[in-house]
């Protein structure tokens, strides 16, 4: 009665310390959720895992090496997801579509086989796999498909493509340098670019109004000159921040935001050679 | 300027025609300055001098919606790793000198040849550098469009870069390593044809393309960081005076903080080249305009005599062509966006990139 109770509040740690379980933690962890009093060999072992979502074809390094150290410390397996945008309805079941998919699928592989040495010798078992469409339209399907995923560690995913969409806790990770930044708290209250317009627009109209209905006062004290030239200049300022980041949310809101960091690479101009001297050496005579 | 006392100063009442001008016109010229760095104040002064507006007020207006939509504009763009702050800077303070003599030829030939020679110097600037820079920008860019895109750094960029003359400044954003000796008559010149046609960027932009040799990206980014220096430090100039008229600034704020985000972000959707046919043509227009109203000052000089409805006629057009100037450009910006957009939706690029 004791273990049952204990196991519900602490069904993993039951499940490690339990002798007669270490056997079978080998192939996965002790089922503790659904357990109860069900010996826990009898029932078949889906073993808990961590998914990596990532967009387009390449697991960083840095994300993969954090992601096998958490398989490796909590005895997971390791599930890694390629996803691909959905192509557009009209062309989902073209056969170009499925090349395009099967192509994919066979870069993914590719690219897969690279970096999955660095598993080799942690004793994780992984599987990797490629996907089209939403993100948490795919974390759901594989969740369905391959059970006990208990989180999932993105990388190169943007915040709003994950926050509320994925129905598991997220981490994302930013593998460069090893700058490492936690996914926002899932189910945070988060406004929505429509909300934040609506809020920047209430606060814009708020401020053309409190101008344009006091236009007299306004006018007669803005016009003033000398000192009074830092009314003007600072309502600028102000006006300037809450307009804009209404502009900015509206536009975004819109879905019309910047698709990619427009830098272009350009051949690189020539630098100076730096030209050697030759310096005064002395010499000796013998 | 202080003696021009504010109590002198009509400021105009408003109407819904005013304010929907104002707006819409910010709009359009907030659109074209997120993308090619400058443009609108050329189409605004005049347009609301044609409201009724004093011109001094509408400078000052004008200058004065100027640098928050190019602070926001370099904002923007800096988040896209297109500015290049030192550049930028270092620009801005020679365009300060620029200005200040800029100010004083205008100050001389207004003294000499009263305000239509004034005028008439203002409109032969406007022809004579539209024309050959415009001209040539608009020629590269065809070129590139030709060529099938891709930027090359211009041979005198490249000559210039050679040549080691201290102190040798490196512009991280820019990609460029250049003696600040080359940079400096570039800002020079901004700020001497800001204070003489308003526009400085259609110097800036161009020079920072062809002779210090940065891309038509950072170059259109970095020029808002000018915009902003030189607009802030004329409207405190202007203020102090005040002649700044808050309605009219924020009506046109109003339009262009949502334009210049457009135009910032339309960057990123197009080819570079883009930024040099936009601006190009819009120079090229504006030099069409500005021609046409070269007739009406030699007459008011009394060079040459004009019939007045053929006076009015000019005028009226030369305005008229200075707004197609600018909606020409927003056009063309909104469609190739448009068009970079829907490529970018249907073609499933990244299918195939990968």
């Amino acid at each position: 009665m004791l273990r049952e109770l204990m196991k519900k509040l602490w069904p993993k740690r039951i499940g490690k310390t339990e002798p007669a379980d270490g056997a079978a933690s080998s192939e996965g962890n002790p089922n503790g959720g659904q357990g109860g009093a069900t010996p826990l060999r009898a029932q078949p072992e889906i073993k808990r895992k961590i998914l990596v979502a990532v967009r387009g074809l390449t697991v960083s390094p840095g994300v993969l090496d954090y992601a096998a150290q958490l398989a490796q410390r909590l005895d997971y397996d390791l599930l890694v997801l390629n996803l691909k945008p959905a192509p557009p309805p009209e062309k989902k079941f073209s056969l170009y579509q499925k090349y395009l998919e099967e192509k994919f699928a066979g870069q993914a592989r590719a690219a897969w086989s690279e970096v999955q040495g660095q598993l080799v010798g942690r004793g994780i078992s992984y599987r990797q796999m490629a996907r089209f469409g939403e993100v948490g339209q795919a974390v759901a399907d594989l969740c369905q498909e391959f059970r006990r995923i208990d989180f999932v560690i993105t990388d190169g995913l943007k915040d709003e493509e994950i926050t509320g969409k994925i129905p598991l806790p997220v981490f994302s990770i930013t593998g460069y340098q090893g700058e490492m930044v936690m996914a926002k708290k899932q189910g945070r209250l988060e406004l929505t670019s429509w909300g934040k317009t609506a809020v920047f627009g209430g606060l814009t109209a708020a401020l053309y109004a409190a101008v344009f209905l006091n236009g007299g006062t306004v006018m007669s004290y803005f016009t003033l000159g000398g000192w009074y030239a830092a009314l003007p200049i600072a309502t600028v300022f102000v006006f300037s921040f809450v307009h804009g980041t209404f502009a900015h949310h509206l536009w975004e809101a819109l879905g019309i935001e910047a698709p990619r960091k427009a830098t272009q690479p350009r051949p690189a101009a020539k630098r100076p050679i730096r030209r050697q001297r030759p310096r005064a050496q002395l010499r000796l005579k013998s | 300027m202080q003696d021009v006392a504010p109590q002198a100063v009509q400021f105009i009442d408003l109407n819904s025609i005013t304010v929907l001008f104002l707006f819409v016109v910010g709009f359009i010229g907030g659109l074209v300055s997120g993308f090619i760095g400058s443009g609108g104040a050329f189409v605004l002064t005049p347009g609301m001098m044609s409201l009724g507006v004093p011109g001094a007020v509408a400078v000052a207006s004008n200058m004065c919606h100027k640098f928050p939509k190019a602070l926001v504009g370099a904002y923007k763009r800096w988040k896209y790793g297109q500015v290049d702050i030192k550049l930028g800077l270092i620009m801005a303070a020679s365009a300060g000198v620029g200005v200040q003599v800029g100010i004083l030829i205008q100050e001389y030939i207004l003294n000499k040849w009263g305000q239509a020679g004034s005028n008439l110097y203002v409109s032969l600037s406007f022809v004579v550098v539209l024309v050959v820079v415009g001209g040539y920008v608009f020629y590269d860019a065809w070129k590139i469009s030709r060529s099938g895109g891709g930027e090359q750094v211009a041979s005198l960029a490249r000559y210039l870069q050679k040549i080691n003359l201290p102190p040798m400044v490196h512009f991280k954003t820019a990609d460029v390593r250049i003696s600040v000796w080359f940079t400096l008559p570039i800002g020079f010149a901004t700020g001497m044809l800001a204070a003489t046609i308003a526009v400085g960027g259609f110097i800036g932009v161009p020079g920072m393309i062809y002779v210090l040799g940065a891309s038509g990206l950072v170059a259109s980014a970095t020029e808002l960081v000018i915009a902003f220096v030189m607009g802030f430090g004329g409207t405190v100039k202007w203020a102090i005076n005040g002649m700044v008229d808050i309605r009219l600034t924020l009506i046109i704020l109003a339009g262009s903080l949502l334009g210049v985000q457009l135009g910032a972000i339309g960057t990123t959707y197009v080819k570079e080249h883009m930024i040099k046919i936009v601006m190009g043509s819009i120079m090229l227009i504006v030099a069409v305009s500005r021609g046409l109203a070269v007739p009406v000052y030699l007459n008011d000089l009394e060079v040459i005599s004009l019939s007045g409805t053929l006076v009015a006629w000019l005028k009226g057009m030369s305005f008229i062509i200075m707004c197609i100037a600018l909606g020409v450009g927003a056009i063309i910006i909104l469609g190739s966006m448009w068009k970079a957009k829907r490529s970018e939706e249907t073609l499933e690029p990244e299918y195939l990139t990968d």
